[in-house]
């Protein structure tokens, strides 16, 4: 019998069971720490904090699939992928596709018409398929984020409406009634390194939101609660191997994880959930694990949840409140979860061993003394081992121009976790004794623990270069102005005493050198004139072969000049440096030479052993040396040399200088 | 010349000023040489000598000179007497401190050392020899007369005798350097070993006694006295 135009309602039956579906984090690490804002630092499940992402090295790929073991039939499913990728030091960008994650909740019922059974359900899909975010580093130590989410709620409801077939005939036909809904938000994120081993992290999520308006006001029942939340995580690496995390959010959620990496490329992990809409204090346990090789990282992780009353799959339709969902990711609804993600590095894969914690420059560089700089450090670098093992690092210095290559420093040990000074070292050419005048240049500062010599991190840092005749004011570096070898020094050491073989020929062999010594300051005798250094920064010193031409200097370029002289023949000199402590502005400088005599020939020097002074040679042998004053050679040797005698006898026998540590002697050749 | 020493002596009556090494009374033949100058001066009582000045007395000669007190600001003074043929100089008249010798004896240890400074630079192996010494000249140089020596080994052991142990230790050490034949001397010697025990550097003093142990020609009691100190300074 054909059903009558008018329809009668026997009988609606609603079903007491819907069915919910949700999928749990993106992230494998992520959902087994839980507090993961602190720990993001590359693309897996950046939406935690995209501050994290600038610890990315180049290029991030991943993907993930889970299982939801809660529910029936559940198998791995496809969840998403992302990528990201860090660019000009500072700056990362990341988009994650997950159509995975979603949450279906089915709403079942039937009804009879005239004997008829009509099956009817109601669909619910809150999504969150897509996120992009853009990272910048600050600081070292500081770095932001900045993401956009796209939420999406769906709701498809089936009708019945009575169609006309025929005339007689009218048929109950089944409507489909779909609305749909997008929501973008977006998120600020911060990421705070203030001590080395702790990091903080803070995020405001939904700071801003636009949404459009497809789901008509009778099924707004069904939309999702839209809260500003701010999440805050700490995490405290407390050995090299093992960091712990904690995170609480304004929507009254909390998380506590902990992450050991034992070493063997594997790590373990563990996390605690609170506040998830859940009966219990603890929601739910985290557990995971996480294994690399190369440029491929796996994590793997499962969510277990202590209340299982909503969780199989299937509720009570009069439980499904979706106001108590805060996260898709993690509901009031979300069942045991399995998932697994594989990672792939690329471009610049190779984990940083070392990182560079600061520079400290010893000082300006000193042209003169360019040369001592290949072996005396110029600087040191603060580096700090951020692997888990002990590393061989080395440092590198590089100055554009001024230099031919990088000059590399000897490997220092670190442990693990642990910082070291490594001195830097320059190799300079030529061309640094050609600076003219002070000049402020930028060198670069490299770190290394690579066996291959890869660069781990790099630093910028600011050098002073001095002028080729600044002195540091140091009688140990004013050495380096000595240039007995300058063809030019050599040439008019030897005229001078070509000009007197006459007067040398016949003197014993052993007189030589104090003969030679005479020869050379008398030549100067009335042809030197005492000059001050100009007016400059710095102390200013002439080398020998200016001082010869311009015949002109003071104390200091006359030291240099006769210094050069005497050794270019082959007598060794020593500065004699005096900075009377009562008077530091009345410092001075004069010189010893050794007259090669054995203090036994003293009275063949002098009757007056004040006149000299029995030291060491470079030979170890006891020998006598003759005091100089170079300022007084103008005034010929014997003057010269009874001024310098008095001012040592007076400076170190009387007035203990080299004692009390106010006068240095320095060998120069 | 009456004038002059009518000021001498008003000048010994009220006493030298404070700080002033004053020649209080001379007798034979005395001289003084000034600062790094090699000739001999005389000198008269009354004469202020500075601290880089030398006097030496001859045979028959000898000098009282006033010395400031060792206190600071004390203004007392006390008097050195120079007997004769001795050299000593003004700059040895004085105390040092145990340290002040100790840092002096490690200078010259230092000295020896001298180059080591550069320890941190480059190092690069030298395989050159020096050829060619200068042979144009085949005279024959002359050791330093020991005359000179003696007289200042004498003042040495007048500087023990009154009680400037440092100086006298160091004075002895740089005379056997300079006259290496007094070196071999054993009463000089055991009067540096000596001064270094009572400036109280016990162990310069052992290595002294030990080297003296290891003279050429020292008596079997000299060896019995030596090694006898070395014991006793090493019991203490």
């Amino acid at each position: 019998m054909p059903l009558s135009r008018s329809v009668v309602l026997i009988c609606i039956v609603s079903t007491a069971v819907s069915t919910a579906c949700a999928q749990a984090i993106f992230s494998p690490r992520a959902s087994a720490l839980g507090a993961y804002g602190p720990l993001v630092q590359d693309a897996r499940g950046f939406t935690a904090n995209p501050a994290g992402l600038v610890g990315m090295k180049d290029w991030d790929f991943y993907t993930s699939t889970y299982a939801a073991t809660s529910s029936p039939g559940g198998g791995f499913v496809f969840s998403g992928f992302g990528i990201g990728k860090k660019f000009f030091g500072s700056n990362a960008l990341a988009l994650q596709y997950t159509p995975g994650t979603t949450l279906d909740v089915i709403q079942p019922s039937s009804f009879i018409v005239s004997g008829l059974n009509f099956a009817s359900s109601r669909e619910i899909t809150y999504t969150e398929p897509l996120a992009v975010a853009y990272a910048y580093r600050a600081a070292d130590q500081l770095s932001f984020g900045l993401q956009v989410r796209m939420q999406t709620e769906r709701i498809t409801d089936i009708q019945f409406s009575l169609r006309a077939i025929n005339d007689s005939l009218n048929a109950v036909v089944p409507v489909q009634d779909v609305s749909t809904r997008t929501t973008w938000f977006a998120d600020l994120g911060a990421h705070w390194k203030p001590l080395a081993n702790v990091s903080l992290s803070a995020l405001g999520r939904g700071l801003l939101r636009t949404s459009g308006s497809g789901i008509p006001s009778s099924y707004d029942s069904y939309t999702l609660p839209v809260e500003r939340a701010l999440e805050i995580g700490a995490a405290w690496t407390v050995t090299p191997s093992l960091t712990v995390a904690g995170e609480g959010s304004t929507i009254g959620r909390g998380t506590f994880g902990v992450e050991w990496v034992p070493g063997f490329n594997i790590a373990a992990r563990g996390g605690l959930y609170a506040g998830d809409g859940g009966g219990r204090f603890v929601d739910a346990v985290g557990l995971g694990a996480g294994w690399s090789y190369l440029f491929l990282e796996a994590d793997a992780s499962y969510l277990l949840f202590t209340d299982q009353s909503v969780r199989k799959g299937t509720i009570n339709i009069s439980s499904f409140d979706p106001s108590g969902i805060k996260d898709i990711g993690i509901s009031p609804f979300t069942g045991n979860t399995a998932s697994i993600s594989i990672r792939a590095i690329l471009g610049s894969m190779r984990e940083g061993l070392v990182k560079i914690e600061g520079v400290e420059m010893t000082g300006g560089i000193y042209p003169s003394a360019y040369q001592s700089l290949a072996y005396r450090p110029i600087g040191k670098v603060r580096v700090r081992n951020t692997s888990l093992r002990p590393v061989q690092a080395r440092a590198s210095f590089f100055l554009d121009r001024l230099m031919d290559a990088p000059t590399e420093s000897q490997p220092v040990s670190i442990q693990p976790g642990a910082s070291a000074d490594i001195p830097m070292m320059a190799v300079f050419n030529d061309r640094v004794r050609g600076v003219p005048a002070i000049v402020i240049r930028e060198g670069t500062v490299s770190v290394s623990a690579a066996p291959e010599g890869e660069e781990d991190d790099h630093i910028r840092t600011r050098i002073l270069i001095h002028g080729r005749n600044d002195w540091d004011g140091s009688s140990a570096s004013l050495r380096y102005f000595v240039t007995p070898d300058e063809p030019e020094v050599i040439r008019a050491a030897r005229e001078i005493l070509l000009n007197e073989k006459d007067s040398l020929a016949g003197v014993p062999a052993e007189m030589g050198p104090l003969r030679r010594a005479k020869v050379l300051c008398d030549h100067f005798k009335g042809r030197l004139v005492y000059v001050s250094d100009p007016k400059h920064l710095t102390e200013f010193v002439q080398y020998p072969t200016e001082t010869l031409v311009s015949r002109s200097g003071d104390c200091t370029d006359m030291t240099v000049c006769f210094a050069s002289l005497l050794s270019s023949v082959g007598i060794s000199t020593a500065f004699v440096d005096v900075v009377p402590p009562a008077q530091p502005e009345k410092s001075h400088i004069f010189f010893l030479f050794d007259t090669g005599l054995s203090p036994k020939f003293g009275d063949r020097v002098s009757s007056n052993p004040k006149r000299y002074i029995v030291r060491k040679s470079k030979t170890g042998q006891e020998t006598i040396w003759i005091p100089i004053e170079s300022t007084a050679i103008t005034r010929g040797f014997e003057e010269a040399w009874t001024e310098g005698a008095q001012q040592y006898f007076d400076d170190v026998e009387i007035g203990l200088g080299v004692v009390q540590g106010w006068v240095h002697i320095v060998d120069v050749y | 010349m009456k004038t002059a020493s009518i000021a001498a002596a008003l000048c010994l009556a009220v006493g030298a000023n404070a700080g002033e090494i004053v020649v209080q009374k001379l007798q034979g033949d005395v001289k003084v040489r000034h600062g790094v100058t090699e000739v001999w001066v005389t000198v008269a009582p009354g004469d202020v000598l500075r601290p880089d000045d030398t006097m030496k007395t001859g045979k028959k000669g000898s000098a009282v000179i006033v010395l400031p007190s060792s206190a600071e600001g004390s203004g007392s003074t006390r008097t050195f007497v120079l007997p004769g043929d001795v050299i000593v100089d003004m700059s040895d008249v004085r105390a040092l401190t145990p340290e002040e010798l100790m840092l002096k004896l490690t200078m010259e240890k230092v000295r020896a050392s001298s180059y080591q400074w550069k320890s941190d630079d480059l190092q690069i192996p030298s395989a050159a020899v020096v050829h060619g010494a200068d042979r144009s000249s085949d005279q024959v140089m002359r050791e330093s007369d020991p005359a000179a020596g003696v007289l200042q080994i004498n003042g040495a052991h007048v500087l023990f005798a009154n009680g400037f142990y440092a100086t006298c230790a160091l004075r002895g050490m740089e005379v056997f350097r300079l006259y290496p034949p007094l070196a071999k001397q054993f009463k000089s010697r055991l009067m540096v070993a000596e001064a270094l025990e009572k400036a109280n550097l016990r162990g310069e003093a052992v290595n002294e006694y030990a080297a003296i142990a290891k003279l050429d020609g020292i008596s079997p009691g000299q060896q019995t006295l030596v090694h006898g100190r070395i014991e006793a300074l090493r019991k203490q």
